[in-house]
């Protein structure tokens, strides 16, 4: 018996022995905080600011992000079902009659991604960033949050290195808007000083800094939007001394500022930067043609040419002044592929004439497309069903398109000219077009809309900025301004339609409405809604998860 | 550092042999022969001295010869199938033992976890499952041998490609997490569960993953055992709250070498169920009836038809095995060549086994191993299961219009206007091929250390390597890939390693009890890799006509090239754990387990958990009052009570992770939870068995109840945060009550004729309590063209996991628009609450008829298929569409939508196979045993379900939250006829 005990002794020893793994977990592909410290050394601190810049691609990319949300709800977009296309659910349709509710899809994911760039920029704060690299972080979060403000009323905000199970403290109404300008404040002068629009710079953050103080006062009361005198002398100092740089100019062809080289555009003050073909990441701009280009348009072996989706309403075509009818415009004789549109006159901003590099190569004409569409060779294109392809400005009142005509209603709008780089018969995507952010008119626009609204108005000064931007898109001058005809959202001598057809589908229309007061007003295919419309509920998710959220009236 | 540890630890036991000094007391020598009810001699019979370790087993003739100590006065005869016996030798010296079949399964030996127990000393609910009674036909993973055998073990495949994961529950739905099929353990090693196909990094959609038990060789198996309640599952402790299902490979045994072999080839007879799309003559009409025109071509083509496979599953086995008293082998190969339902779909598979138990010092000392190397080349189809409106082989078909021609006059392939694409071009371009290379390795030491004290030690290494390669050639236009042609290399590494100790004594405590206690301490270690090169942009193959190198053997000739690799973090588990069993008379018997579980995947503030249970057995019918009862020869209640855990959340969600990212960025992926831990199930079971006094009919009824808490969820993260999810122990529960009977029947039982007849009714209900009120998590993918971004299931309060959230269906308007609710509301179950099998057993002289069927009931699915590839739009388009939607007056126009109009009663009976077998006997000289057969897989379904298959399980997770019976386009079931014979020589 005493060997036996022996042999237990033994065998509990050898046990404990082999029993002393301390269960650390190795990641093995990613990095604890003090690996990734030592890692990338300095660089670390520029790879987690990257990530923040990448940020951006995925809320202002998308069609069903930023760009829906402050689009599709406005009176320039629309997404009708096609029949078995486009339902989804009628997620589409409940944003341009504005019946949306907190549970919304892409409600949901606009918040979440934006708050992925909130997130992502302070955590390059815990960091040590050098003090340009703090800047830069502080600006990007600025910009998410003047975003989340502008779209839910509210935004929470963390400290670098709070634990994310702890629910954060929320900035609502004018807190919210004195906590971003004073960001900007606090960094603008910590900015790079130079003018690339691939960053954040100090013109970058003035035109953000622009945008808070003229929109403030909306915030604060979106029905009743009010504009203090003092914020509108800083836009129009600010903006000034962008337009006094010189180093911003109107470009001669508008579409250049978003076709696949606009990466020198002289008007591009801060863009998301894609390039051809590289796929990681690089989330690319095809779905700003594809989600309106018909199936058929470009060439039947590529089938990402178009998914035949969104719109505009041909009120909104309408205010530049191009005359109607506009159905059944011959735009050039059928093998005229190089003639450029019949009325040089018309404003410059509307496109439908040939553009070097996408007509000769699909037959495509950037800008508002409308009538009978043709290929490269100039023959006339069909669609699914073997009808003419002819774009129809009439949309069904309800939204819900039937009948046989239901794949060609709604005048498409190809703002951004598609990358066809690769050349004829092939599309390997993603494209290289740079998505702008912010762009020189808004600033011109900007300031002539702080003229009109300060104390001291000033309209020979705005009207002077406006001519002079319609002078470079070959519009005709007008002869006065005003900010808004109540009682006509396109009445061409308004700030609010010049603003519209200089920045159309640039994702500011359900914004500038607001802060023109007009967004609750009918407009084609929407009915009068009620002002709780006038900011977007908390999405219910993001309300279970943090009880320091507060849904928005209404909802 | 562990590396060390674990060497450390493999060398330490053979030093433990090497001190061991052993004395035996004075030993009589006993033989004697071992017959079946025939009186022929079973060879392989175990022949034990009670109270005692010592043992041997039966040569070919049956006969044995054993060395007893002098104070031995009674041997245990056993043999699978048979009623042990008990022969006294206190005064003989020579017996002869004729075995009694045995029809209950009482006398089987059932794997328990680190052991085995008597099927009738159980205190816990567990089903095992002899070969004798596996599921016949083709059987392509283990897994299928039960389908329909074990009740409330329910087995969906993913996908009828041929070995393709199955979703495995066992008693309800445990988790709202997506991972969580019951445990694996082969011959006592676990498995990691997953499989090592690589996923391929570019845009072909996810295709259902590969079943990870594709390495085992059915016909290797000997039994399986499926553990369904805490007092048998809480001994793997977190790793146990979803059932375990431990299989027992085949040993040789002692005698002549013996060598069997198998032949088989299965026939695809067509789909089980076919989808109705319109013929060519309803597609006519239809045209007519909704005005279209231009859309007639006037050909006639069947495209499921064209994409039939008619290739022959051929199956070639052959294991040959031997031995003696010392030691004995058994070596198998497997050659199989499983052909899909579709064309360019199949899997081949080479898999070798070679196993053995030698004894050594007076048999203290035993060393088993086994080596299981497999290795298996599967054809994949494109039939993602996310999809648009292109780019799914079998959507293609569905949406072909029927009266176009494949190709035209010259060959070349039609690409329709119309939105689908061309199956037959589809066909030409795509391959998908994925090579799995598999090893299991486990070597064991058993050292007796005292008569009834027994050490041993078991180290196994599990590695699995895949590579795969997809092409779409250029010339293929539309869909997937779009006229510029797209490879992929993907590979993948999966790695686990088991240690494991145990001690076991064995004694009898006093004249009428028993124990038998084991102490053990295990180390499981895993860890996988994923990479792959994707690209695009390709010169060759652009013509249809002149096809060459694949991409995947020259892809830098590609424009665009993307690399992406990853390693999991490691997965370590650390455990110590213990049984206590007591046994009173055979009356009244006692097990307690004990776990304590460390894993590597847990908080800092939680690395271990613990894992009690006890369960007791009484033994009714052993009681005195009980002895002159003449109905029942068994009768015993079981209870059990225990916890288990459930660990299966991705391993590093614990802690802070830092990654770096293409295009120069880098930053916080996940963010740390200290108190991240496993998921907790505590359960209770009532169980009763009983035999009659003939053994003609037997059965077990067990009620149980499982309430799971801490959800393991992977919930709405505090915003702002680095992603939108982040996984938490919710505060909720999911519970599953339930009942399970389970009957067998000898209705007949005569010298040439018998008949058995056994089966099994399970009801299960789940619900989710607890949860956030005002959270309802959308999950269940709606897929296709009109429908995008749409969400069909939910995980809310006070319903059963992935309850059905969709829009209510009002009917048609005047114009013959669908419409329906504005807001959705909760449209019923997906989880099955009923399922239900049947098998019986005709044997008349030499010829039998097996049939073996169930199904479930008490459930919906979502069609998709229905919403958004058939529907009726298509047809204005010249798309295919169903005959339900060209018999309903919903008109082309009409938007697509998903609402209830699409859930569907997924009720359903299956005959899962038939097989007719004549045993022909000994033939000639050498043949024995010669057996032929022929049988029929998937005959035939009874549903209203209008898909290809109720029993479907296609993966329409959404932000990693799992969905349930939702179809879509799912790879179809075939009807397969095969026939083979065996024989041995």
């Amino acid at each position: 018996m005493i060997k036996n005990k022996k042999i237990i002794t033994v065998l509990l020893a050898a046990s404990a022995l082999v029993s002393c793994t301390k269960l650390d977990e190795h990641l093995n592909s990613t990095y604890t905080q003090a690996q990734f410290t030592n890692v990338l050394g300095p660089n670390g601190v520029q790879t987690l600011l990257q990530l923040a810049y990448v940020d951006l691609g995925t809320p202002f990319t998308g069609q069903d992000e930023v760009f829906s949300l402050e689009e599709n709800t406005a009176d320039e977009s629309l997404v009708p079902t096609r029949g078995g296309d486009w339902d989804d659910n009628g997620v589409w349709r409940v944003m341009h009659n504005h019946t949306w509710n907190a549970d919304h899809g892409q409600i949901l994911q606009v918040f979440n991604n934006l708050n992925k760039l909130n997130f992502d920029a302070t955590n390059v704060l815990g960091f040590k960033p050098s003090t340009q690299q703090a800047a830069e972080a502080r600006f990007l979060r600025a910009l998410s949050l003047y975003y989340l403000v502008d779209l839910y009323g509210q935004f929470p905000v963390r400290n670098p290195g709070d634990n994310l199970l702890n629910a954060p403290q929320v900035y609502s109404g004018a807190a919210a808007a004195a906590f971003i300008i004073s960001e900007l404040n606090a960094i603008m002068n910590d900015l790079p000083a130079d003018n690339k629009p691939s960053h954040a710079n100090q013109t970058v953050g003035k035109v953000l800094l622009m945008k808070c103080l003229l929109n403030q006062g909306a915030w604060a009361n979106r029905a009743s939007p009010t504009f203090a005198d003092a914020d509108m002398q800083q836009v129009v100092t600010l903006g000034t001394s962008i337009m006094g740089s010189g180093a911003y100019t109107y470009e001669a062809n508008y579409f250049h500022n978003f076709d696949v080289n606009n990466g020198n555009s002289t008007e591009n003050i801060f863009t998301y930067v894609n390039t051809s073909g590289v796929g990681p990441n690089n989330s690319g701009t095809d779905a700003r043609w594809m989600m309106t280009n018909h199936y058929n348009q470009y060439t039947p072996d590529n089938p990402n040419a178009g998914w035949n989706g969104f719109s505009t309403v041909s009120d909104f075509y309408n205010s530049f002044g191009v005359g109607t009818p506009m159905v059944g415009v011959t735009q050039f004789a059928a093998g005229n592929i190089s003639g450029l549109y019949a009325d040089s006159a018309v404003d410059g901003r509307v496109g439908e004439k040939y553009y070097p590099g996408v007509t000769n190569i699909s037959g495509i004409k950037p800008g508002f497309m409308i009538g009978q569409m043709y290929d490269q060779n100039g023959v006339a294109e069909m669609d699914r069903k073997g009808h003419p392809l002819a774009f129809d400005p009439t949309i069904s009142p309800d939204m819900k398109e039937t009948g046989s005509n239901l794949e060609v209603t709604g005048i498409r709008v190809e703002k951004y000219p598609p990358d066809l780089s690769a050349g004829p018969g092939t599309y390997e995507g993603p494209s290289g077009n740079d998505l702008v952010i912010f762009r020189y008119s808004d600033v011109a626009l900007m300031v002539a809309e702080a003229k009109l609204r300060q104390s001291a108005a000033d309209p020979a000064g705005a009207l002077a900025i406006v001519n002079q931007l319609r002078a470079a898109r070959s519009a005709a001058p007008i002869a006065s301004l005003s900010l808004v005809n109540t009682g006509n959202l396109y009445d061409v001598n308004t700030l609010l339609a010049e603003r519209g057809r200089e920045l159309y589908w640039e994702s500011v229309r359900r914004t500038d409405l607001i802060r023109f007061g007009m967004f609750n007003v009918i407009w084609q295919y929407k009915p009068s809604d009620a002002a709780t419309y006038l900011v977007f509920p908390v999405p219910n998710q993001a309300l279970a998860a943090n009880p320091n959220l507060k849904q928005n009236p209404g909802y | 550092m562990t590396k060390t540890r674990l060497l450390r630890t493999l060398f330490l036991c053979p030093l433990f042999m090497l001190i061991m000094q052993q004395s035996w007391a004075q030993t009589k020598s006993v033989s004697g022969k071992v017959t079946d009810e025939k009186g022929a001699g079973v060879s392989g019979a175990s022949v034990l001295v009670k109270g005692s370790r010592a043992g041997t087993s039966t040569d070919a003739a049956g006969s044995f010869h054993i060395n007893v100590p002098a104070s031995a006065t009674t041997l245990v005869v056993s043999y699978v199938g048979y009623v042990s016996q008990e022969i006294s030798i206190a005064s003989v010296s020579d017996v002869t033992v004729g075995l009694v079949p045995d029809n209950t399964g009482l006398s089987e030996v059932v794997v328990i976890g680190y052991g085995t127990a008597r099927k009738r000393d159980l205190t816990g609910a567990v089903a095992s499952v002899q070969a004798k009674d596996f599921n016949k036909g083709v059987i392509v993973s283990p897994d299928q041998l039960l389908q329909n055998k074990v009740a409330g073990l329910d087995i969906t495949s993913n996908g009828g490609q041929p070995g393709t994961a199955t979703t495995v529950k066992i008693r309800g739905n445990n988790s709202l997490r997506t991972a969580s099929n019951p445990l694996y353990v082969i011959d006592g090693v676990p498995l990691d569960g997953r499989s090592a196909r690589p996923n391929p990094g570019s845009s072909f959609g996810s295709t259902p993953d590969e079943n990870p038990l594709n390495f085992i060789n059915p016909s290797d198996i000997q039994t399986i055992d499926v553990l369904k309640d805490a007092s048998s599952e809480a001994i793997y402790g977190s790793r146990g709250a979803n059932g375990v299902i431990a299989i027992t490979t085949k040993t040789g045994s002692s005698g002549a070498a013996k060598l069997e072999a198998g032949i088989s080839y299965g026939f695809n007879a067509g789909y089980m169920k076919k989808y109705d799309v319109l013929n060519e003559t309803q597609y006519k009409s239809a045209l007519t009836k909704y005005g279209v025109t231009g859309q007639d071509f006037g050909g006639n083509v069947d495209a499921l038809d064209a994409i039939l496979n008619h290739n022959v599953t051929q199956n070639y086995s052959l294991a040959f095995s031997g031995g003696n008293e010392n030691g004995r082998f058994r070596a198998s190969f497997l050659g199989s060549s499983a052909q899909g339902t579709l064309k360019n779909s199949s899997l081949d598979r080479y898999i070798g086994n070679f196993g053995g138990q030698y004894k050594f010092l007076d048999k203290r000392l035993t060393l088993n191993f086994d080596l299981i190397t497999a290795h298996s080349t599967e054809n994949i189809l494109a039939v993602a299961n996310n999809s648009g409106s292109t780019g799914n082989l079998i959507s293609a078909a569905l949406q072909w219009n029927p009266t176009q021609s494949f190709t035209d006059a010259s060959g070349n392939f039609i690409y329709p206007q119309s939105g689908s694409n061309n199956p037959i071009a589809e066909l030409a371009a795509f391959s998908d091929i994925a090579s799995i290379n598999t090893t299991l390795a486990n070597i064991s030491a058993s050292y007796k250390l005292l008569p009834n004290l027994e050490y041993k030690f078991l180290y196994a290494i599990n590695n699995s390597v895949g590579t795969r390669n997809t092409n779409l050639y250029a010339f293929l236009q539309g869909g997937i890939g779009g006229g510029i042609g797209q490879a992929d290399i993907s590979g993948a590494r999966l790695t686990s390693q088991t240690f494991t100790h145990t001690l076991n004594y064995n004694t009898q405590l006093t004249q009428s009890l028993h124990l038998d206690a084991l102490a053990g301490f295990e180390y499981w270690k895993s860890d996988y890799s994923n990479n792959s090169f994707a690209a695009s942009g390709f010169q060759t193959n652009t013509n249809q006509f002149q096809i060459s190198v694949p991409y995947t053997s020259n892809i830098q000739g590609a424009n665009a090239l993307g690399a992406s690799a990853y390693v999991d973090p490691t997965t370590e588990l650390q455990s110590y754990f213990g049984r206590v069993q007591l046994n009173y008379l055979d009356k009244y018997l006692l097990t307690g387990t004990f776990r304590a579980d460390g894993s590597s995947k847990f908080g800092a503030n939680n690395k271990y958990g613990y894992f009690p249970s006890v369960g007791a057995r009484w033994v009714i019918s052993n009681e005195n009052f009980m002895k002159s009862n003449t109905a029942l020869s068994n009768l015993s209640l079981r209870a059990s009570w225990g916890i288990t855990g459930n660990q299966e959340f991705p391993a590093g969600s614990a802690e802070d992770q830092y990654g770096i990212f293409s295009y120069g960025s880098g930053g916080l992926q996940n963010s740390v939870n200290p108190n991240l831990k496993w998921e907790k199930t505590t359960s209770w079971d009532i169980g009763l068995d009983f035999t009659s006094k003939n053994g003609r009919v037997y059965g077990t009824i067990d009620y149980y109840n499982k309430n799971t808490t801490d959800l393991l969820f992977q919930t709405v993260v505090i915003q702002p945060a680095p992603t939108a999810n982040i996984f938490l122990n919710l505060p909720a529960q999911v519970s599953n009550n339930g009942i399970e009977v389970s009957l067998g029947f000898t209705l007949v039982e005569h010298k040439n004729f018998t008949w058995d007849v056994r089966g099994y009714y399970a009801y299960n209900k789940n619900l989710l309590t607890n949860f956030n009120p005002n959270l309802i998590i959308q999950t269940g993918a709606i897929n296709g063209q009109g429908v995008s971004g749409t969400l069909g299931e939910a995980i809310a309060n006070n319903q059963p996991v992935d309850v059905f959230y969709l829009k209510q269906f009002q009917g048609f308007d005047h114009n013959g628009n669908q419409t329906y609710a504005a807001n959705p509301s909760f449209a019923g179950d997906p989880n099955p609450k009923s399922t239900y099998g049947i098998s019986t057993t005709l044997t008349y002289k030499k010829v039998s008829l097996v049939l073996n069927g169930g199904g479930s009931g008490g459930f919906l699915i979502y069609n998709n298929t229905a919403t958004s590839v058939t529907n009726i739009a298509g047809i204005a388009n010249g798309r295919n569409i169903s005959l339900n939607a060209y018999n309903s007056p919903e008109m082309p126009s009409s938007p697509v939508a998903a609402n209830t109009r699409f859930l569907e009663s997924g009720n359903f009976f299956k005959l899962r196979n038939v097989t007719l077998s004549y045993s022909v006997g000994n033939a000639g000289k050498y043949v024995k045993n010669l057996n032929i057969f022929v049988s029929g897989s998937n005959l035939f379904v009874i549903t209203k379900f209008s898909g290809f298959d109720p029993e479907v399980n296609v993966d329409e997770s959404s932000g990693g939250y799992p969905s349930r019976s939702m179809e879509y386009i799912p790879y179809p079931t075939s009807r397969i006829i095969s026939a083979g014979l065996n024989f041995s020589l």
